[in-house]
């Protein structure tokens, strides 16, 4: 117990004395580690909004109406043959339908006007490589056909094919996009990442300097080299755990002022939830236990020797 | 208690420190350590703290090999030094009761221990009525003494001292040379650095007297030259 105290005083001592460096350090860290966890949440909501729209679906193939269950069986037996298909899942008008109903759920002018009759069944195909889809069209014996509206459709000849939608090209951009945006801000994290680090290795150090006659008669005296840096490493972990603690509270806030009030306005765009704020929480919690050590580990060196 | 086998310190800008100086020190023993400035005085109690690693030869402390010393375990060496300097080492904002009782709790010692211990042994010195004083509030000679409280309040088995009396007047001076007696009576080894003559003389101690960093006189019941 009599130690936790020394250190607790240690640590507090310090911070006071290292006042504004310290805050320093910690609005670094915050905006750091705030800017991690938002890449972390861009990333999410872009899964999301990709998941909506494709259901990580690569290719459809639309049936025509009415549906015969041994055709369907026969097309899924063929498509599976092909060495492009990872798996194929069939579904039905009645599945399309309530999928098209949840995702316009706040737009009735959709739901409304459009019956389900219209929605066709279809089966949908994850492909083992995006650049093998063309197996499909031949594998279904469909040609390209162009549209009297411009643009082009596959029209299949196989019994029971409307056509072929090949989603993974839109799939694949999707995602290009999504990697792109979360790389740009966890670049820039990383840059304020390491800028905390410094900065907390600096205030280790100053605080170092500023005691450096207390720690020559603690070495004289035989305390242990733990028992010298516990008190900093500690001030260090501090430091950038309150700028976690900030930079979790601040996404919390961007969600509910920024995110939430976009709820009313785009309807079928499905947002990030706060259970997804919350999942993030942990990783910048550990990120911020890193900063410290590798702040603690810099700012310290010189003082390793005994 | 202290052995120096043909020791040899040459430091890395080329000066020779100390050269092939064998020393042996018995357990309770006052020894004085003289020689102009430069002769290797305070390189020998470096060596001893293991501050410095000697170029050659072998150091011995209580027992220890102190070249095989690993580094983690210096601390634990050091438990069972004291040292006192000729600028006490003060810490300014702590009062006599801290600067003694913060040497015990930097090693972990419990509350009740130091309660105990620190106004014992600064009562000890003869400073039991400025527990409470801070060191600007004290007099050299009585900076000094707390500053030998703190090195011995752990109880060591040797004691340094590194010119404790450089910075203090000749009638101070023979009261902490009392001081270091009495401790040194109690059974502490006494090692003292210094290039004090009239203490010297006046206390007929051995004296180990080192010029260019080599032993020239290890005489018992000496004087300063």
């Amino acid at each position: 117990m009599r130690r936790f105290d020394y250190y607790f005083r240690e640590t507090a001592t310090g911070l006071r004395r290292n006042g504004i460096v310290a805050f320093a350090a910690m609005s670094t860290a915050f905006i750091a580690l705030f800017l991690f966890g938002l890449a972390l949440l861009v990333a999410r909501e872009f899964d999301l909004v990709i998941y909506n729209i494709t259901r990580n679906v690569q290719v459809a193939v639309y049936l025509t109406d009415p549906v015969r269950p041994d055709t369907v069986t026969g097309l899924m037996q063929k498509l599976e043959a092909l060495p492009a298909v990872a798996d194929v899942t069939y579904e039905t008008k009645q599945q399309a339908c309530d999928r098209f109903h949840a995702l316009f759920v706040n737009q009735p002018i959709f739901t409304e006007n459009v019956s389900c009759d219209a929605i066709p069944a279809s089966l949908r195909v994850r492909l083992t490589d995006t650049g093998l889809f063309d197996q499909i069209p031949v594998a279904l014996s469909c040609s390209n056909q162009e549209q009297p509206g411009g643009g082009a459709k596959l029209v299949c000849t196989e019994p029971g094919v409307e056509t072929v939608a090949d989603y993974s090209s839109l799939l694949s951009r999707l995602t290009a996009i999504t990697r792109a945006l979360s790389i740009g801000i966890l670049f820039v994290a990383v840059v304020m990442l390491a800028s905390a680090i410094a900065l907390i290795a600096n205030t280790l150090r100053m605080g170092m300097f500023a005691r450096r006659r207390e720690i020559g008669i603690m070495r004289l005296v035989g305390a242990t080299n733990w028992r010298i840096r516990v008190p900093f490493l500690i001030e260090g972990l501090v430091e950038s755990l309150l700028g976690a603690f900030a930079a979790v509270v601040f996404l919390f806030i961007v969600k509910v002022f920024f995110i939430d009030r976009l709820r009313g306005e785009i309807q079928f765009f499905p947002l990030i939830r706060n259970s997804d704020v919350l999942a993030v929480a942990p990783l910048i919690i550990i990120a911020s236990v890193v900063v410290a050590v590798v702040a603690g580990t810099i700012g310290m060196r010189r003082f390793l020797d005994v | 208690m202290i052995s120096l086998q043909h020791v040899t310190k040459v430091y890395r800008n080329g000066v020779t420190a100390l050269e092939d100086v064998s020393v042996e020190i018995e357990k309770g023993e006052f020894v004085f350590v003289v020689g102009p400035s430069g002769s290797g005085k305070s390189t020998l109690i470096r060596l001893l703290l293991k501050e410095e690693e000697p170029s050659k030869g072998d150091v011995y402390l209580a027992g220890k090999h102190l070249n095989k010393f690993s580094v983690w375990k210096v601390p634990h060496l050091r438990r069972n030094i004291g040292t006192v300097f000729q600028d006490y080492k003060l810490l300014q904002d702590k009062t006599s009761f801290e600067n003694v009782a913060f040497a015990l709790e930097v090693i972990g010692k419990p509350k009740n221990v130091i309660d105990q211990r620190v106004p014992e042994i600064l009562e000890y010195v003869g400073l039991g009525e400025k527990l409470n004083s801070y060191p600007d509030e004290l007099s050299g000679g009585e900076q000094q003494r707390v500053s030998i409280a703190r090195a011995c309040v752990n109880r060591p088995l040797v004691l340094l001292a590194d010119e404790p009396t450089g910075n203090l007047d000749p009638s101070t001076s023979v009261d902490i040379m009392r001081l270091l007696d009495k401790v040194n009576r109690i059974g502490t080894t006494v090692v003292m650095a210094t290039h004090d003559q009239a203490i010297v003389d006046a206390m007929r101690k051995r004296v180990i007297e080192l010029d260019k960093g080599r032993v020239v006189r290890d005489q018992a019941r000496g004087v300063y030259s």
